[in-house]
C-alpha cells in the first residue's frame, strides 16, 4: 500500500476546509426547538393570519381607525362634526386643502371584492388621515390647560422613536402592509407635532 | 474564515426572540458550523443531533456576544465546545488522556489494509474519535496544539502526537485517492485535484 506525501495531503486538506456541504437540519427543525425552549418568542411566518394579505390589510385599516380614535381620546378633541360646527370662521378649510366628508357613512361595514380593491380604499385612508392630521395641525388652535409645548416636545421624542423603529422594520420588510400604515401613520403624526411644537402659543392638537 | 458583519438589528431581533431574525443567523452560519459538527461527529445522524444542540446553545448565548469577534468566530466556538461535550457524554471522547499514550491512531490496521477511503471525510471515519478531534481541530479548523490541549484535557504534546498518527494514517488511507485522481479526475471525484 503506497503513501501520500505530506503536501498531497496537505492539499486534500486544503480542499476540505474549502468544502461547504449543506446544513445539517432544515430550520424548521430548528424553529420547532427555539420554539419549545421559548427562544422564538413571536413567528411572523407563522400562523394562519400572518399568511393572509387581507388579514394584514384589515389590521393596517384597525389600526389606522384605532389610533385615530385613541388620539382623539386621549388629546380630547371634539368628534369631525363637533369640530366642523364649532370652528370659528377663520378656521375654515383653506381651497388648496382636500374636504373630507365628515359625515360620509363609515365604511367599516363595506366589504371588499378583491385584494386590490382593498388596498386601494387603505390608501386612500391613509392619504385622509395624513391630510386630516397636517390640516388639525394647521387649523385647530382651541387650547386647554393641560395642553402644552412640553408635552408636544415629550410627544415628539417619542414619535420620532416609533418613527426610527418602523423605518428599520421597513428595511427588512419593505412591502410589509402593517408595517407600512404604522410607518406612514407616525410619520403623518410626526409632522404635525412638530409643527405643534413649533408655535409659539399653546395649541391643541389632532 | 472571513463573514460578513453581522446585522447588529438582527441580532437585536434574534435576541428578543424574532423568528427571522434567527432563521438569518441561522442561514448565514450554519454552513460553517455544521461543517465543523460533521466532521467531528463522523457520523452524519449524530451531528445532525448534536448541530441542534449547538444551535440551541449558540441562540441562549446571544445576549452575551458582545462583539468582541466576529460572530461567525464566537459560534464556531461554541460548535466546538458543544460537540466535544456532546462526544464526552456518549463515551465518544472518553479516557481521552490514555488513548494518547495508545497507538490509537494505529488501531484497526488489519482492517485498513482492505479500506481505502475515496475522500478525506470518509477516511476520517477511520480514525479513533480523539484522533479525529485533534485533527479536524489543528488542521482544518485552525486550532493550536495549547488551544486543543484546553479543549480536549490534554498536552500541547500529546496533542502534537496524536496529529502525527492521525495524518500518517490518513495518507494511508488516501494514498489510491491521489493514485487514482490523474486517471478519474474528470469523473467527479469531489475533493481531488491534480498533482
Amino acid at each position: 500500500m503506497s503513501h501520500l506525501s505530506e503536501e498531497q495531503l496537505d492539499q486534500i486538506i486544503a480542499e476540505e476546509k474549502a468544502r461547504l456541504e449543506p446544513p445539517l437540519n432544515d430550520w424548521q427543525t430548528i424553529a420547532a426547538r427555539a420554539r419549545e425552549e421559548g427562544l422564538i418568542r413571536e413567528s411572523p411566518s407563522r400562523g394562519w393570519a400572518s399568511s393572509q394579505s387581507w388579514v394584514q390589510a384589515a389590521a393596517a385599516v384597525l389600526l389606522l381607525i384605532g389610533g385615530i380614535a385613541i388620539g382623539r381620546t386621549t388629546i380630547g378633541l371634539p368628534s369631525a362634526t363637533q369640530n366642523t360646527a364649532s370652528l370659528p370662521s377663520e378656521n375654515a378649510v383653506p381651497s388648496s386643502v382636500p374636504v373630507v366628508d365628515a359625515a360620509q357613512p363609515s365604511s367599516a361595514s363595506a366589504t371588499f371584492a378583491s385584494l386590490e380593491e382593498a388596498s386601494a380604499t387603505l390608501d386612500r385612508a391613509v392619504e385622509d388621515y395624513k391630510r386630516a392630521t397636517e390640516f388639525l395641525a394647521a387649523n385647530n388652535s382651541s387650547g386647554r390647560p393641560g395642553d402644552s409645548a412640553a408635552m408636544y416636545s415629550k410627544r415628539l421624542v417619542a414619535l420620532d422613536q416609533v418613527f426610527n423603529a418602523t423605518e428599520s422594520a421597513l428595511q427588512t420588510a419593505p412591502h410589509d402592509p402593517v408595517i407600512n400604515q404604522y410607518y406612514l401613520a407616525t410619520m403623518g403624526a410626526r409632522a404635525a407635532t412638530r409643527q405643534m411644537v413649533a408655535r409659539p402659543v399653546v395649541l391643541r392638537g389632532f | 474564515m472571513s463573514e460578513m458583519p453581522i446585522d447588529q438589528l438582527d441580532l437585536k431581533r434574534a435576541i428578543a426572540g424574532d423568528e427571522r431574525a434567527m432563521q438569518r443567523l441561522w442561514s448565514q452560519h450554519a454552513p460553517h458550523i455544521d461543517a465543523v459538527v460533521r466532521r467531528l461527529c463522523g457520523d452524519p445522524e449524530l451531528a445532525a443531533d448534536v448541530s441542534q444542540e449547538v444551535w440551541m446553545q449558540i441562540f441562549r448565548a446571544l445576549p452575551s456576544y458582545r462583539g468582541d469577534s466576529q460572530f461567525g468566530t464566537w459560534a464556531h466556538r461554541i460548535a466546538v465546545n458543544r460537540t466535544l461535550n456532546a462526544l464526552r457524554k456518549i463515551r465518544r471522547l472518553a479516557k481521552l488522556e490514555v488513548d494518547i499514550e495508545d497507538d490509537s491512531a494505529m488501531v484497526e490496521m488489519d482492517n485498513d489494509r482492505t479500506f481505502l477511503a475515496e475522500s478525506i471525510e470518509q477516511a476520517m471515519t477511520k480514525l479513533s474519535p480523539g484522533a479525529r478531534a485533534v485533527f479536524v481541530l489543528h488542521d482544518i479548523e485552525g486550532y493550536t496544539h495549547g488551544e486543543i490541549g484546553e479543549e480536549l484535557g490534554i498536552t500541547p504534546g500529546g496533542s502534537k502526537s496524536q496529529l502525527f498518527k492521525a495524518r500518517a494514517k490518513l495518507k494511508k488511507l488516501l494514498a489510491n485517492l491521489m493514485d487514482d485522481s490523474t486517471t478519474v479526475a474528470g469523473k467527479g471525484k469531489a475533493h481531488v485535484a491534480p498533482v
